[in-house]
């Protein structure tokens, strides 16, 4: 048998709940400091409740179990192509914010960081990649 | 990219998720080979080629329209 699977991005399949558990409690925690004790906890039952979708769902989708625990090289394209996209919409959107700010006569904060970030990270990564060939 | 994947497989009455198996991917990555929507990475395709016991340029055919 040809295994071509990274056992890297083979997960167990209580890896994305966990995950899930562990932002809504991050969250939870962060509301609760802040006073919005109810936005927390609808947060964390938000969080907990995908990840427990992500873990019922994934033994009947093979699609659910791409996005989740085992990733080939299609999905890992498809992962790879899907986040670039939506790094792509961030952009576009917090250019359009921006834009709006200033022509609102603000100072376009806390886009003009965003997009500062964003460009940055763009350009730092493509040097990096190029470099590792 | 045009292929044998399917005539090859189906030649052995082969299932497509029996084949994902082997070759450690989705039934939905063989099933996306197949009908020429995805092209596999070089070395799932030397992969396929070898299982099959045929070579690369046998097997996939990127002269096709």
């Amino acid at each position: 048998m040809i295994k071509l699977r990274n056992p890297a991005i083979c997960r167990s399949r209580w890896f994305t709940p966990l995950i899930c558990l562990g932002l809504g409690v991050v969250v939870f925690a962060v509301s609760a400091l802040g006073g919005q004790l109810g936005g927390g906890l609808i947060s964390l039952a938000v969080l907990v409740g995908f990840g427990l979708i992500m873990l019922l769902l994934g033994s009947r989708s093979e699609t659910i179990r791409g996005l989740t625990v085992a990733r080939d090289e299609r999905f890992a394209q498809l992962d790879l192509r899907a986040t670039a996209l939506s790094g792509l919409v961030m952009l576009l959107a917090a250019l359009v914010f921006w834009l709006v700010e200033v022509a609102h006569g603000h100072n376009g904060h806390p886009y003009d960081w965003l997009l500062a970030i964003g460009g940055l990270a763009y350009l730092v990564s493509f040097v990096f990649f190029r470099w590792r060939g | 990219m045009k292929n044998l994947v399917r005539a090859l497989r189906t030649q052995r009455d082969m299932a497509q998720g029996q084949l994902a198996d082997a070759m450690g991917v989705s039934r939905q990555t063989i099933n996306s080979i197949e009908t020429g929507r995805y092209t596999p990475s070089l070395p799932l395709a030397m992969a396929l080629a070898r299982y099959f016991g045929v070579t690369v340029e046998e097997m996939f055919d990127d002269q096709a329209s």
